[in-house]
């Protein structure tokens, strides 16, 4: 693209235009690091264990773990065991939040985590491949007196992965096996302000339901929500670059239709891109704080799926045209040469040009099934990651683990906090968005090319007569230098018109 | 017995605090008045017998079995012990208080877990909407600290000993915590990422301590002579000097075989001790050797029936349907030289409360 901005611009004005988007990303980076809290919270709920008929099962009796209309608790299960209480009447109550707080829309979600604490005993140990059913209850409500409304009520199912880091002896009694946390629950937008989990552990001898679990002493659940302050942090980073984005992108497409040439293939993907980004960056999140938009969280992950998907598109696009480029550069500025003194001449017409012509061809079929094969082991890979994560999160390498441990949380820099995890985000974030700013800036048409653009193609209209027909533009998937008019695309077409 | 001592002990204190309360209180944590410190006085003297539980399972077959005349924290009299047992003792007592203190924040026994004192230097509701509530740890180490470090109210080495004990306690129910994450970013991938502490089962901290104990530093400073203001400047340094996580003694631990009554000590003689077993580790199975033998006692051979339940079903929470199984168990017991001969009537006895310690 000899006519782009980038290619016309000084030395002088291309470091100061470089040295203006790094002040906006440390800008990007600050934001997140000084303004923004830590992006999420994690709050450790301890279930009370209340006692409640199975009678009572049928009804729709809530118990509440503390607070004026609490259950029936009992501290520990010696305790129902003395007054022979079975396994079918204990309910475990989870009040969401802790007392004093409530919850809002600005925590955008809120994500359950399980865990059991189970106690290794030799006379009633898990068994492998134990299955914990659950009798889940969730309702909400919206002040603190009124009554609970059911908003979800389930029969679920958690396969348990425990192990015992001790030996299997009377000696060791009493002591809990290490369990892995389980997935629980997610609840895409959080529009009430209390929230209570009511579980069951059915026990069916018949049907074998929680039956060799293991001695279970506790449940954990660990409640996590975007962090109020990150989600307004964000929001007010996405409404201030929506217009940004917008305007250049307005601009950028006003450069290419200026020209008297329809718009190249990089270029409509350079524009895609700034719309992908603008899709991603326009603040539909506003609403999720006023409506109870429960897919949010899928759109958002959508979103950013499209982004990317079009980012990798014009990475293999853009590395395309230009490794193409330069690997046939030596022989093209030959024939190009030559075909700047001869118009009728063709690559196809001599024995040594049809062959390099065809060996280019060879290596692109090549290289293009070496690229299927390298994409088909990715996505092997993907699928070996996903079904195998459970168990390498725990055994992470160690290199990505001391990424974590830099990344868990802030450091402290004079009297300042600095949340890194928060400047992470917003700094990746911001980063996104000047890099697609400068794409389309940098490689804008340049308005010094417009005359020049007119004026070259007359010079050389013998030569590219046919370069301005639609069929040819179209052949010319690989063209970056609009008009530099010797892709090997275009020969052929020549070729074929002539 | 010794469970009212405690929690008599910890009422104690609170009555003082709260007749000092207007004058004392300018922390952020227990809000105004004296009813807060009761919300938390239960959960404190739960803590403090949970940690002496532990002492005594860690100690079961150590010639110093956490007896309980030791136990006795503070008597304001300059005769409590520096030694190595005392520091475990303060250590554990005031690990379990904060232990305990975190489990019931997580269960929501108290109204402000860490939300008071947001880190955004804002307070109630505001702080949490911003930024969360600082973690159950936090809040419970400093609730914990206000409890058990008001017991000591001298300035001399063993004051500070015991605080640097306590300190050390609380570091160990920190170091044991476990580091979870969870990764949430999109379809599950570690983009977002959110990690929380948990609190490990309360063996852990007591493990930990134990080897804590092993590892005692002593410290010179009884020699040091009254309560001047330089002396204390000595004592502080000193302190400070020695890592906050690990344990401090200013005496030699007595000999434990013997009995000593001005001390309380029990000696090793009627203790029971582990000889053979499949499932023993090195230190229980020396511990005859250690009660005993090198006590200049002799080991005693017992049988003793035991009736337990046996052959149960159980359910994940409350066992149900056993039967009565009766089996003949060997103990071992440590007893002077010569006096077997008495073996017949203690022995009905030893049986007899061992029964009963059963069920």
């Amino acid at each position: 693209m000899a006519g782009a901005i980038i290619e016309n611009m000084s030395t002088k004005k291309l470091v100061i235009v470089g040295v203006i988007l790094l002040l906006f990303q440390a800008f990007a980076f600050m934001v997140g690091g000084l303004i923004a809290p830590s992006p999420t919270t994690a709050v450790d709920y301890l279930a009370v264990k209340c006692v409640g008929k199975a009678s009572h099962r049928q009804e729709t009796k809530w118990f509440m773990p503390w607070g004026s209309n609490q259950c029936d608790k009992i501290q520990s299960f010696d305790e129902a065991v003395a007054k022979r209480i079975e396994a079918n009447d204990i309910v475990f109550a989870v009040h969401i939040p802790m007392s004093n707080n409530e919850m809002s829309p600005w925590f955008q979600f809120i994500l359950v985590m399980l865990q059991f604490d189970i106690a290794f005993k030799m006379t009633n140990q898990i068994k492998d491949g134990a299955i914990v059913n659950l009798d889940v209850k969730l309702a909400y409500r919206d002040d603190m007196v009124s009554e609970w409304n059911e908003m979800a009520r389930s029969f679920e199912k958690r396969k348990l992965h425990c192990n015992f880091t001790f030996p299997k002896t009377y000696v060791n009694d009493g002591r809990f096996y290490t369990c892995d946390v389980l997935p629980f629950m997610e609840v895409g937008s959080v529009a009430h302000k209390y929230y209570l989990l009511n579980i069951r552990l059915p026990v069916n001898e018949r049907k074998k339901i929680n039956l060799g679990i293991g001695d279970i002493k506790d449940i954990h659940l660990v409640g996590i929500h975007q962090n109020g302050g990150f989600t307004k942090v964000w929001f007010a980073m996405k409404s201030f670059l929506t217009p940004s984005i917008l305007i250049i992108m307005i601009w950028y497409w006003r450069r290419i239709s200026l020209m008297n040439r329809p718009p190249v293939l990089l270029e409509k993907v350079i524009f895609a891109l700034g719309i992908s980004m603008t899709f991603i960056n326009i603040p539909v999140e506003w609403f999720s704080v006023g409506f109870n938009w429960t897919w949010m969280l899928l759109f958002g992950d959508i979103r950013q799926g499209i982004f990317y998907s079009m980012l990798l598109s014009f990475w293999i696009i853009f590395c395309g045209e230009h490794l193409m480029v330069q690997g046939e550069a030596a022989e093209h500025w030959r024939h190009r040469g030559v075909q700047l003194t001869n118009p009728f001449y063709s690559i196809w017409a001599s024995d040594v040009g049809t062959e390099l012509a065809l060996s280019f061809i060879i290596l692109a079929g090549i290289c293009a099934c070496l690229y299927f094969l390298f994409l088909c082991f990715m996505v092997f890979q993907v699928f070996r990651n996903i079904s195998g994560k459970r168990t390498s999160l725990p055994a992470l390498s160690k290199a990505r683990r001391l990424h974590y441990e830099v990344n868990q949380g802030h450091w402290h820099w004079g009297g300042h906090t600095v949340q890194v995890n928060s400047a992470f985000f917003t700094g990746i974030y911001g980063m996104w968005n000047l890099y697609v700013f400068a794409i389309m800036f940098l490689y804008a048409p340049s308005h010094k090319h417009y005359g020049d653009e007119q004026s070259s193609g007359q010079c050389i209209t013998g030569i590219d007569e046919g370069v301005k027909s639609g069929e040819n533009i179209q052949l010319t998937t690989t063209v970056t230098h609009v008009d530099g008019p010797t892709e090997l695309y275009r020969m052929m077409g020549k070729e074929a018109q002539e | 017995m010794f469970i009212h001592w405690e929690v008599f002990y910890y009422v104690f204190i609170l009555m003082t605090h709260m007749r000092s309360c207007c004058s004392w209180s300018v922390n952020n944590f227990l809000m105004t008045g004296p009813k807060a410190y009761l919300i938390y006085s239960s959960s404190v003297a739960a803590g403090a017998q949970s940690g002496i539980e532990e002492c005594k399972y860690q100690f079961a077959w150590d010639r110093w079995n956490c007896p309980e005349r030791a136990l006795q924290l503070t008597t304001h009299s300059s005769l409590r012990s520096a030694n190595r047992e005392a520091a475990f003792v303060h250590a554990i007592s005031s690990a379990g208080v904060m232990y305990t203190l975190t489990r019931n924040c997580s269960l929501g026994d108290f109204d402000n877990c860490g939300c008071d004192d947001s880190r955004n230097g804002q307070r109630g509701g505001y702080g949490w909407l911003w930024g969360g509530c600082s973690d159950n740890v936090g809040f419970s180490e400093a609730i914990s600290k206000q409890f058990v470090d008001a017991l000591e109210t001298g300035q001399d080495a063993r004051a500070a000993m015991n605080l640097h004990n306590n300190e050390a306690g609380r570091k160990a129910v920190k170091g044991t915590m476990q580091r979870t994450c969870k990764c949430h970013g999109v379809s599950g991938s570690c983009t977002t990422q959110t990690c929380w502490l948990q609190l490990p089962e309360f063996r852990e901290v007591g493990n930990y301590l134990k080897e804590k104990y092993h590892r005692a530093l002593k410290v010179d400073l009884l020699r040091g002579a009254g309560n001047s203001a330089a002396n204390r400047g000595a004592i502080t340094e000193t302190f400070s000097s020695i890592s906050r996580k690990e344990l401090v003694h200013l005496e030699d631990s007595p000999d434990y075989c013997l009995e000593n009554r001005t001390l309380g000590l029990p000696g090793t003689e009627g203790r029971e001790c582990l000889k053979k077993g499949k499932n023993l580790s090195k230190w229980e199975k020396r511990s005859c050797k250690r009660l005993c033998g090198e006590c200049g006692l002799v080991v005693e051979e017992r049988k003793a029936e035991m009736v337990s339940s046996c052959n149960c079903k159980f359910h994940w929470c409350c066992a149900v349907k056993c039967e009565q199984c009766r089996k003949t168990v060997t103990k071992y017991f440590c007893v002077k030289k010569g006096s077997q001969r008495g073996r017949n009537e203690s022995a009905t006895i030893r049986r007899k409360s061992l029964r009963l310690k059963k069920h």
